[in-house]
């Protein structure tokens, strides 16, 4: 195999604010030309994460260099070689589509010539030709995504952050997102780094993925290999009307269950063959006196190798406090 | 599984819900109210703010207004001209007298806004007052200011007056010491008087829109971070907007003060040298206050704060800048304001090269001031704009 070389490589980076550790002691590195994928809940430190990388703030202690340069010794040559798509809307809303990627352009020096160009080009990759020349206030959710998503094409980065970039596109502006992304990625050969809630984004797209819960790495590999580290193929999971600690037991020692867990009131078997077991394991529950509500099988997903590690599903979290300060108009950071 | 999803109570259309509803939507409001503390504090101060700034702006009396006094004459009774002048200066302090050697040095230094009025005693002064024949006094005046030079004049009546009446009879109108006064400029109503503060509040409303104003709106839509994100430095952010900012605010600036010459009748010369001078003011002014809204917002968030500030800023700014009625009335911590207010110095220049004609170096120290406070604010502006979130 080819050597590559690190595009991006961060050690024991860490972020508090105030008391709540948002980002805890993440090392990991990113080789160029891949797909690196940030997956966890909300709340997990993954947004905060991108944001240290990308000079927007500052660690609290560990290190970070994102190209070619340490991100708090050299912010402005990082910002130079990096792209990215915030998880909110940015593109201004008083400006047509096209001004937006016009000024961004200007702000890396492109001239006039290519900047039509470029433009052009990225509005027909995205679809936004034909409301090329309309503020961007007209635009759909869908549409503003994907003008932030071209947008950051202009200058072409040699590093793209994507924060949560299909975040609230249904599934069809899903699937066009990621085509664009592998598209360009292909033709312009860029490392990028996303982050995202969505298992299935992950495994798609992905070409090493790194589990993140409550601002730690809790896995790093390809989604083939986070997989296999969790035992048997598929998973049963079973719905138990009056689930006790004896029941799971027996289940977990027939010969061909894995691993069993339970989460309110459902047992999860990690088993070789689902579709083979599953009768094998409704008789179990029958003859233990139990009563099964509900059975799914399914292969493993991403998911799974989430729920094996923190032993809980991906969810919402609960919200962040918000410092009585903010509707003042006075920065978080402040009332901290 | 949690605990069960609570069942639904009755209709929404009975009168107890209607009593929900009012009392959810006022409750929200008072919450949002208390939870912005800087608004809660503002709201409450602003009102007290006006209190003490235009009750110091307008009430005072007028004292220490700089008068130069030109004495020609060695008689006896100049000198007891001059002995009440200094009474005036001790007791009611209505002005501070400067004398000078002659006649020309007083009026020179009227015309370059050093002195309010210059009184004149002629040489042959106590020689007419003590023939009874007319005697008289010249007063020149610095009209612009109509305020303060009624008063000098007045004060200056009664200075006097208090001579003739010690060493001549009452009902002698022979020995009445004649006040000859001079005014050094075309008479200047009071309407007239207040169109240079109305063009330093349109620059102060222009600055307080763009500029810095654009950097609280991009924050509160969220739109700064895509921005934050390229090569921008901190000063091509706050060089752009300062650049943009100018040009709007001067353009609006200069339709005001063309606009209220006419409403006015402010008398035009036409003189290029006079609008490049009156552009060159505006340019300064404008600068200078966008680099200090820089300063003051540059780290607010939120567009209701921009709200609350421009009613603050408007009440310390504008009334003691001597738009509306002159720094001579003002309690002496007004007047030391009065000092580091741009905006004093911005009224003061337009001031005079409106209603004197004066030309640039009249009214440098206007100029270098403007100019000292734009670097000053524009430094600390830069210094202080945080390129992170």
């Amino acid at each position: 195999m080819l050597q590559r070389n690190k595009a991006v490589e961060v050690s024991g980076i860490t972020k508090r604010f105030g008391s709540l550790v948002a980002v805890d002691n993440v090392s990991f590195d990113v080789m160029e030309g891949e797909i690196f994928g940030f997956l966890g809940p909300n709340g997990a430190g993954k947004t905060t994460l991108i944001r240290m990388l990308t000079t927007l703030m500052k660690p609290t202690s560990g290190e970070a260099t994102v190209g070619c340069c340490d991100v708090t010794k050299q912010p402005a040559a990082v910002r130079r070689e990096i792209g990215v798509v915030p998880q909110a809307m940015t593109s201004d809303l008083d400006l047509t589509g096209f001004e937006n990627m016009d000024i961004y352009a200007r702000f890396y020096g492109i001239s006039s010539k290519e900047r039509k160009d470029k433009i052009a080009y990225l509005l027909e990759t995205v679809g936004l030709s034909a409301r090329a020349n309309e503020l961007v206030a007209a635009y759909s959710g869908g549409m503003r995504r994907r003008l932030e998503i071209a947008r950051v094409f202009v200058h072409r980065p040699k590093i793209l952050f994507l924060d949560e970039p299909t975040i609230g596109l249904d599934p069809q502006s899903r699937r066009v997102v990621w085509d664009f992304l592998r598209k360009l990625r292909e033709e312009a050969s860029i490392t990028i780094f996303i982050t995202t809630h969505y298992m299935e984004e992950a495994e798609v797209l992905c070409s090493r993925v790194a589990i993140i819960d409550s601002g730690r790495i809790i896995a790093i590999g390809s989604p083939q290999d986070l997989k296999s580290q969790i035992p048997g193929n598929d998973i049963v999971s079973l719905a138990v009307e009056n689930l006790t600690d004896i029941l799971v037991d027996r289940i977990n020692h027939l010969p061909f269950v894995r691993e069993v867990g339970t989460e309110d009131g459902n047992v999860r078997i990690y088993v070789d063959n689902g579709a083979q077991d599953l009768p094998l394991l409704i008789d179990e529950v029958k003859s233990s006196g139990g009563k099964v509500l509900s059975a799914t099988v399914h292969q493993q997903s991403l998911e799974d190798v989430f729920i094996h590690y923190t032993g809980k599903s991906i969810r919402e979290e609960e919200g962040k406090k918000v410092s009585f300060l903010v509707g003042a108009g006075i920065p978080q950071k402040w009332g901290r | 599984m949690g605990p069960a999803y609570p069942k639904n109570g009755g209709g929404d259309q009975n009168m107890r819900s209607v009593g929900l509803r009012v009392l959810a939507v006022i409750e929200r409001d008072l919450k949002k109210f208390r939870r912005n503390p800087l608004v809660v504090a503002m709201s409450v101060l602003l009102p007290l703010i006006y209190l003490v700034i235009l009750g110091h702006s307008f009430q005072g009396k007028l004292q220490a207004l700089p008068l130069v006094v030109a004495n020609l004459d060695s008689g006896p009774f100049s000198r007891n001209v001059m002995e009440n002048l200094r009474a005036v200066e001790a007791g009611p302090k209505t002005f501070t007298l400067v004398i000078v050697g002659d006649e020309k040095d007083a009026i020179d230094g009227i015309r370059r806004g050093k002195y309010k009025a210059g009184l004149i005693i002629p040489s042959d002064f106590s020689k007419r007052v003590a023939l009874k024949a007319r005697p008289e006094v010249g007063l020149f005046l610095d009209n612009t200011d109509g305020i303060s030079s009624e008063a000098v004049k007045n004060a200056i009546m009664g200075a006097l007056g208090s001579i003739r009446s010690d060493y001549v009879s009452i009902r002698d109108k022979s020995d009445e010491i004649f006040l000859r006064d001079i005014n050094l400029y075309r008479q200047v109503d009071y309407y007239e008087s207040l169109v240079p503060g109305v063009v330093i509040m349109a620059i102060f409303l222009g600055t307080l829109t763009t500029g810095a104003f654009n950097v609280v709106m991009d924050r509160f839509l969220g739109v700064d971070e895509s921005y934050l994100l390229t090569p921008l430095s901190k000063s091509d952010i706050v060089a752009g907007l300062i650049i943009s900012g100018l040009f709007i605010t001067t353009i609006i600036a200069v339709v005001i003060l063309a606009v209220s010459m006419l409403m006015t009748g402010i008398h035009f010369s036409r003189s290029p040298q006079q609008f490049a001078s009156i552009l060159l003011i505006i340019i300064l002014t404008t600068l200078c206050l966008l680099s200090l809204m820089f300063v003051i917002l540059g780290r607010i968030n939120h567009p209701r704060v921009v709200g609350i500030l421009s009613g603050f800023l408007n009440v310390i700014l504008f009334f003691p800048s001597g738009a509306v009625y002159p720094i001579a009335s003002f309690p002496q911590w007004l007047k030391t304001f009065a000092k580091i207010n741009p905006e004093a110095y911005a009224v003061d220049a337009l001031k005079g090269l409106l209603f004197k004609g004066a030309d640039l170096a009249s009214i440098a120290t206007d100029i270098a001031f403007l100019l000292v406070f734009t670097i000053v604010m524009m430094t600390t502006a830069i210094m202080t704009f945080r390129r992170t979130l």
